[in-house]
């Protein structure tokens, strides 16, 4: 990224970008804070989930003037279901610049060992529930004393694993109107239940740490992980690792996976020279996501991805094969408490402390309490119901 | 009166107390030098963890965090972080021992409720005060400048608190002595108390710069600019969330720290025991 | 004499004064800001204004069950804690008071060098001892066949916390406490022995008395601290398994900073300032000197 922003600031010296570098969480609270003070920065990069409770509060600067303008991009050259992420209300508030989707990675060493093979001896991943499980169990391997030294599968991080497996099964989270949390259904159980079968049924899965199960997959002990694209980075520095990746297999009936994207947005009150600088600035790196990808990651203008460097970016274009059909968590305003009610759900389900139903109807009781919570300030000043 | 060191001159401990404690002190310390060790791994060997010293000894984390001057300008922070440091340590010892002095010695009308909300005050979650304390810097416009964190450290009662226990207890036969030879006040303080306190104060000072060098919200809240930084928020922030770079981590702790436990080192030869005088008639 | 008096009034106040102007605008403003704060319904990043509640936020705190949890699973971190840690930094305090002048340094600068860590390293690196697949504890326990859940089982997760609190935090207390006992003159000591004391009575009778402003002091600090704790449990558990080491002041940070609600994140505060007060006031008492 430092290097397009280096070659934007050289080729255009009346613009000057200066980028600043910082994990997510900090990042957003220092737009927080700083938004608070009148000195958030004119660009800032939000995550699909979180553009919703940005929207709302005005912080963000709508664009479809400036996309349907002279300095504008193509809608068509925009991944439709990613463009609508970051609507709200009718207008758009970022623009897209990648699609960071959860793929399979899986370790080909391992594959090879276990006779996973194709005709001619290339590692076969699986595509869906039958095979998944086939191949898990194959690729897991008894140690000594009693524990595996080696597993098929590893749950690394929980939800954007689980959601991903639950929209497989259908299951929907909330009604359309966002105004009642249905987690606990049918489908979403089943799911869950599937996932919690890998662990203590067919015991193809080590007992969850959460995200520092990723570990193992690095050291070669697991065959298989679902991540998100930005790990690829993280993968390359592993230079014993003879890994691929795959899309994800289809589990249910379905065929989904979770995704969020970096947009690129505005500060609500940018106008003037500013605001076509930022404008600018924006479109350019909207146009060279080439080079972002290069990182590790999926640009969002399919011009880009049916490029021949794109195409030779193995593990990019594995993954990208899965946008038409990526799914977004529940657009909230409250998205951090319903990531933590769901994540408790999850967790004890894993754990075993909890069957997937009573763990589930636990979460949504508090979701709708929340959902009350938040609908209740509203009304209280006088605003109505804003979803 | 005859002055002697403070120390016991029969060693009470023997051997086997030597070595529990000796055993304990590299316990404490092993933790350290295994970030020190791993900072000389490549990632991919940290992950395998086969033994404990590098199997394949590189450079390349560090080369990696201290070549990069634009988008890592280490010793800029480097700097930030001595100067903030030093200059919230020398504030925080002088306005806080003038004030303990105040309380434990001197007349003040309020003291008594003064003094209790004032250590009231070290029970408060500093979030409380993080978002009221950035509006105030904003209004003074002290915003993304070293004064957002140096000045505000002065009120902090930690300091107050500790040097007011202490000169609680130093005998005030010393202190009358000199008031009755005629002293002023302060040459009383500057000249009989503070010598005697130099074991808190110095504890005092290296608490304060060691917590001010910590600090991670403070940076991260009042500073923008990343030239402005200080060491540990700027090596922090440069790092993603999503992955864990072992390697780099454990090279980037170390060069944070390193810094700190040279000047520890340094400093605490200023609190050694021999400097507590009796000054007692045997 | 009069006069002397007078100048002496305005000599404290002389001495007191800086400091006083900075604790005023720096802390005692901002405090009283902030705990104003929570009389509102002030949600961030809302287009809503904010709404004066009254004491809604504090109403909604007690029938709040996520806090009544954060809140026990403090007050248990705070008694898992702050006994060994005092108990043992006095022990080694004792220690290096009584050991050889030339290594005594070397030996204080060891205990105390963990304390320096930044959290955010700390808590990075005891995470990894602790991962109970692939962490280093483990590591070295696998040939013995043993493997413990450090921070993935309920019960495992406080005593790890405590146990890498005891590494990172004891330096400070033994700082303090090594200072009050080398304030104690060593002919007392050796007064007492001459008199036949033994080393258990001299303890008591000698060096707890006068070492009591300065335990005082550290066990006050320490309790203040231990009810605030935060970052180590941020780092190496994020409040889990399953929120039991969510402590208060984590919940107060997730409702400020990832939940926008400042209004219910000042009044948690206001809540969690009224249980330190009250501890520091019962500390106070039973150790005030009659």
């Amino acid at each position: 990224m430092l290097r397009m922003v280096k070659r934007f600031n050289a080729e255009n010296p009346d613009i000057q970008a200066l980028m600043q570098r910082m994990d997510w969480a900090t990042c957003y609270n220092k737009l927080f804070v700083a938004g608070m003070g009148g000195r958030a920065p004119e660009l800032f990069v939000v995550h699909t989930r979180a553009i919703q409770r940005f929207a709302r509060a005005g912080f963000l600067r709508e664009n479809d003037d400036l996309m349907s303008g002279a300095n504008g991009i193509d809608l068509a050259d925009l991944d439709a279901n990613v463009w609508k992420g970051v609507e709200y209300h009718g207008k758009h508030y970022g623009l897209p610049l990648d699609v960071h989707a959860m793929g399979m990675y899986y370790n080909r060493k391992l594959f090879r060992e276990a006779g996973i093979v194709d005709a001619q001896g290339t590692p076969r991943p699986p595509t869906n529930r039958e095979e998944f499980l086939d191949a898990a169990k194959r690729l897991t391997i008894p140690g000594s004393g009693g524990r595996p030294d080696q597993w098929g599968f590893v749950f690394t991080n929980w939800e954007s694993n689980i959601y991903t497996i639950m929209r497989q099964f259908g299951g929907e989270f909330f009604t359309p109107d966002y105004q009642k949390c249905i987690v606990n259904n049918a489908e979403n159980v089943a799911a869950l239940q599937f996932c919690v079968d890998l662990i203590r049924r067919y015991k193809v899965a080590p007992p969850p740490e959460n995200f520092d199960s990723w570990i193992g997959f690095r050291q070669g002990k697991v065959a298989m992980a679902f991540e998100g694209i930005y790990m690829l980075a993280d993968l390359q520095k592993q230079s014993d690792l003879d890994f691929s990746g795959a899309p994800v297999p289809q589990m249910g009936d379905h065929i989904a996976v979770w995704a969020d994207s970096h947009n690129l947005c505005m500060r609500s009150d940018l106008s003037g020279e500013k605001l076509a600088a930022t404008w600018r600035f924006i479109k350019y790196l909207s146009d060279n996501s080439l080079d972002w990808a290069a990182g590790g990651q999926i640009p969002t203008r399919p011009s880009r991805r049916n490029s021949p460097r794109f195409q030779q970016m193995s593990v990019q274009s594995a993954f990208a094969r899965q946008v038409p059909y990526v799914n977004y968590l529940p657009r909230l305003p409250f998205i951090f408490e319903f990531q933590t009610e769901f994540g408790l759900a999850l967790e004890k389900a894993l754990r075993g402390r909890a069957t997937p139903a009573d763990a589930l109807q636990v979460a949504q009781d508090n979701i709708n309490r929340i959902i009350a919570r938040d609908r209740e300030a509203n009304e209280a000043a006088g605003r109505g119901i804003s979803a | 009166m005859r002055l002697r060191r403070n120390q016991p001159s029969n060693q009470g401990m023997g051997l086997a107390g030597e070595t529990m404690l000796a055993l304990g002190a590299a316990l404490f310390v092993l933790p350290i030098v295994l970030i020190a060790i791993t900072a000389f791994k490549p990632d991919a060997e940290i992950v395998h963890f086969k033994s404990v010293l590098p199997q394949t000894a590189t450079t390349g984390n560090f080369k990696e965090i201290l070549g990069n001057p634009e988008e890592i300008p280490i010793f800029r922070w480097f700097l930030n972080s001595v100067l903030v440091s030093s200059a919230v340590a020398l504030l925080v010892v002088t306005v806080s021992s003038m004030a303990a002095y105040a309380f434990a010695r001197l007349d003040l009308a309020g003291k008594r409720w003064i003094f209790p909300l004032i250590i009231g005050t070290l029970m408060v979650p500093g979030q409380v005060l993080l978002v009221p304390a950035y509006l105030i810097l904003n209004r003074l416009g002290w915003l993304d400048t070293p004064l957002a964190l140096i000045i505000p450290a002065g009120g902090g009662a930690f300091g107050f608190f500790l040097l007011h226990q202490f000169f609680l207890g130093i005998p005030k036969d010393l202190e009358e002595a000199a008031e009755l030879d005629g002293c002023s006040r302060w040459r009383i303080f500057w000249n009989v108390v503070l010598p005697l306190s130099r074991p808190a104060l110095a504890s005092l000072a290296i608490f304060t710069f060691v917590g001010s060098w910590n600090d991670f919200l403070g940076p991260l809240v009042f500073l923008d600019s990343v030239d402005k930084y200080t060491l540990p928020v700027g090596v922090a922030l440069f790092q993603t969330s999503y992955y864990a770079e072992y390697g780099l981590t454990m090279a980037a702790a170390a060069l944070c720290t390193l810094p700190v436990v040279v000047a520890f080192l340094f400093f605490q030869r200023f609190i050694t025991q021999s400097v507590a005088l009796t000054g007692l008639k045997d | 004499m009069t006069s002397r008096r007078n100048l002496s009034r305005y000599t404290g106040y002389f001495f007191a004064l800086p400091y006083l102007i900075l604790f005023t605008g720096f802390v005692l403003l901002p405090l009283f800001y902030g705990l104003t704060l929570s009389l509102f319904r002030w949600e961030m990043l809302s287009p809503l204004p904010a709404q004066f509640v009254g004491i809604a936020n504090f109403q909604e705190a007690f029938h709040d069950n996520y806090f009544w949890q954060a809140l026990g699973t403090t007050l248990r971190f705070v008694l898992l804690a702050m006994p060994p840690t005092i108990g043992l930094a006095l022990l080694i305090a004792a220690g290096l008071r009584a050991a050889p002048t030339k290594r005594q340094s070397f030996y204080r600068a060891a205990y105390f060098l963990p304390t320096i860590m930044t959290i955010s390293v700390a808590g990075i690196l005891w995470r990894w001892f602790y991962n109970s697949e692939f962490g280093l504890f483990n590591a070295f326990l696998a040939p013995a066949g043993v493997k413990i859940p450090w921070i993935t089982d309920v019960r495992w997760a406080m005593p790890s916390i405590v146990l890498m609190t005891l590494w990172w935090t004891i330096g400070g207390p033994m700082m303090a406490l090594l200072a009050g006992l080398q304030n104690i003159p060593i002919s007392y000591y050796e007064a007492a022995s001459i008199d036949g004391a033994k080393p258990g009575t001299q303890f008591w009778r000698i060096t707890l008395p006068l070492l009591r402003p300065v335990l005082l002091f550290v066990v006050v600090l320490n309790v203040i601290g231990s009810v605030q704790v935060f970052g180590q449990v941020y780092m190496i558990t994020r409040g889990g398994p399953e929120l039991s080491t969510r402590t208060l002041v984590q919940y107060i940070y997730e409702t400020a900073f990832n939940n926008y609600r400042m209004g219910y994140a000042a009044a948690l505060s206001w809540l969690l300032f009224v249980l330190i007060a009250l501890f520091s006031f019962i500390q106070f008492r039973l150790m005030r000197e009659q």
